[in-house]
């Protein structure tokens, strides 16, 4: 396009402040779409420091990822937004994980429902297990797959597997506790299947000081796999639910939780992966 | 060691199911680039994790940054300090590449969101990422996930960076600019870097450690180890079959790399790569070559 003028620095100032009148603005704005020059000389008089602060707006806006629903639900619970970011992220919290423990559980209280001893033994078995596979799923090298890089870093990995295994105990025990209600004439095996649950879940995270909390976990589902088949097998399978059963679970859950507290600054320090 | 060491090692060994990985091995550390080379196994990266913290050594000392990491206390005052990129890593599925290193600098204490999104910025425009941070990592290239990986080795610039191959799988013109922030880094901080390019540590390191069956084979100057080549790399219209290694060139003629001149042969410059073969011998070749 040819030039025949340049704007002056008044009429860019004005322009800039707004207080240029409609006519020239006009006029000026023309001009600028053509003229490199005067668009090289208008950005000196813009002050960027306010553009600037609207750019990290936008791109704060478009970047940052949205808080996830567990993450607006532990917020909603008082947990620090950081802390709620760690949390959401565990492998044994996402949806299609609840989606398939709830269907899971569905099952298996539809089956102590209606389905005689063999129904209830399910219930028994798997009740107790579901918290543990879910704090076993939720830390450690295997499941993790920021574990080796999570070490490295000054967050407590004590306070990051402490602050899991709470989101998991809350999503999943409610869940337990729906489907133990299926049981027929609502006994306290409703309930009293909490204490060995309870008991497991201290144990895997005190044997997770020594080693990965999945290999305690499988160790542990075995050892109560064969304890409520002995019982089933003898008939009776409340008998792992027993007075002296429970005080057992009661027992090993509290030294659990001792050890626990002893070894737990020992959870990553320098070894535990191997 | 002097006062500026940051990490001074002793006697370090590692053993992995009767397998020595690393065998008593003495080295420290200086603000500047490092390059640690070696052939698959030699212990590289069993290296660079107990030097991260990450891996316990069976014997030996460890010191980091001025303190002998030993309570949890001193870990976390050390690890403040550290950024580690490992060999491999993997990405929660629904991660995008700024939620990923957001989650990291959680990890790093940055609890305050604005100043840890700002400092998230900084690192993806660093390592040229700021265009994609927004895509999941999943459907990033593995070039871009190397470097979304090395992003979060440098959130708040630590002092002591520790990179295992940061550069496998980035294309040419990624190299050149992942090169320039490195040794911008390699400044103020102290770097160590394993790969298995030659050029990479030629291009960024003034020093080289070569590993090779969890000992050090050579420490020192990467022009040290390229002067121990000089004079054993010829230039020839045939290769010669007692070199230790022998390839055509582009140009058509051998370049052979060996003891003794073969025929008509004329003398070459040698490269870090030369100089690597010769140290290493055959077991160079099983990885370098044909990598």
């Amino acid at each position: 396009m040819n030039v025949s003028w340049h704007a002056d620095d008044d009429l860019l100032t004005r322009y800039v402040s707004g207080t240029v009148g409609p006519l020239d603005g006009a006029s000026l704005e023309q001009h600028l779409t053509g003229c490199a020059d005067c668009r090289v000389r208008i950005a000196t008089h813009v002050d960027v420091a306010p553009l600037e602060l609207v750019w990290s707006r936008v791109r704060e806006q478009a970047q940052a990822p949205a808080p996830t629903l567990v993450e607006r639900l532990l917020t909603g619970l008082g947990v620090s937004a950081s802390d709620a970011r760690l949390v959401a992220v565990t492998p044994s919290l996402r949806t299609s994980w609840l989606f398939g423990l709830a269907a899971t559980l569905g099952f298996v209280g539809l089956g102590a429902a209606y389905g005689g001893t063999r129904g209830l033994t399910f219930f028994l078995l798997v009740a107790p297990l579901v918290p543990v596979a879910g704090v076993a799923f939720a830390y450690g090298p295997d499941v993790d797959p920021l574990y080796e890089v999570g070490v490295a870093v000054p967050y407590s990995g004590a306070r990051l597997l402490l602050l899991r295994t709470a989101a998991v105990l809350v999503t999943s025990l409610p869940l337990v506790l729906a489907s133990a209600l299926l049981l027929p004439g609502l006994s306290w095996t409703a309930v009293t299947w909490l204490l060995p649950a309870l008991s497991f879940t201290a144990l895997v995270l005190a044997a997770s000081t020594w080693t990965r909390p999945t290999f305690a976990a499988v160790g542990l589902g075995i050892a109560w796999a064969c304890a409520v088949g002995a019982a089933a097998l003898d008939r009776d399978p409340y008998a792992v639910l027993a007075p002296t059963a429970l005080l057992v679970y009661a027992v090993t859950g509290i030294a659990a939780v001792l050890i626990l507290r002893l070894r737990i600054r020992r959870l990553t320090p320098l070894g535990s992966l191997s | 060691m002097t006062a500026a060491t940051t990490v001074g090692l002793t006697g370090i060994t590692k053993k992995y199911h009767g397998t020595t990985a690393l065998d008593a091995i003495d080295l420290s550390f200086e603000p500047g680039i490092t390059g640690l080379l070696g052939p698959n196994g030699a212990g590289k990266t069993t290296l660079l994790r107990i030097i991260a913290t990450v891996l316990s050594p069976d014997a030996g000392k460890v010191r980091l940054l001025g303190r002998t990491p030993a309570t949890p206390d001193e870990l976390a005052q050390v690890r403040r300090r550290l950024g580690y990129q490992p060999q491999e890593m993997g990405f929660p599925r629904a991660f995008t590449g700024f939620g990923f290193v957001d989650y990291m600098a959680v990890l790093k204490e940055w609890t305050a969101r604005a100043a840890r999104h700002d400092e998230v910025r900084r690192v993806l425009d660093l390592v040229d990422l700021g265009d994609v941070a927004t895509k999941r990592v999943r459907n990033l290239s593995g070039g871009q996930r190397r470097r979304i990986a090395l992003a979060q080795a440098m959130l708040g610039d630590p002092d002591l960076m520790l990179l295992d191959e940061p550069t496998t799988g980035v294309d040419p013109e990624q190299r050149v600019s992942l090169r320039q922030v490195l040794s911008r880094a390699g400044e103020r901080s102290t770097v160590l870097l394993s790969t298995h390019q030659t050029e990479d540590v030629a291009a960024l390191c003034d020093r080289v450690v070569v590993l090779d069956q969890g000992r050090v084979r050579f420490d020192g100057a990467v022009r040290d180890l390229v002067a121990t080549a000089a004079g054993r790399v010829w230039m020839a219209d045939a290769p010669d079959p007692a070199a230790r290694a022998s390839w055509r060139t582009g140009t058509g003629s051998h370049r052979n790399v060996g003891e003794t001149a073969p025929p008509g042969a004329e003398l070459a410059e040698p490269t870090l790569e030369d100089a690597y073969l010769l140290l290493l011998g055959d077991r160079a070749l099983t990885t370098e070559v044909a990598a």
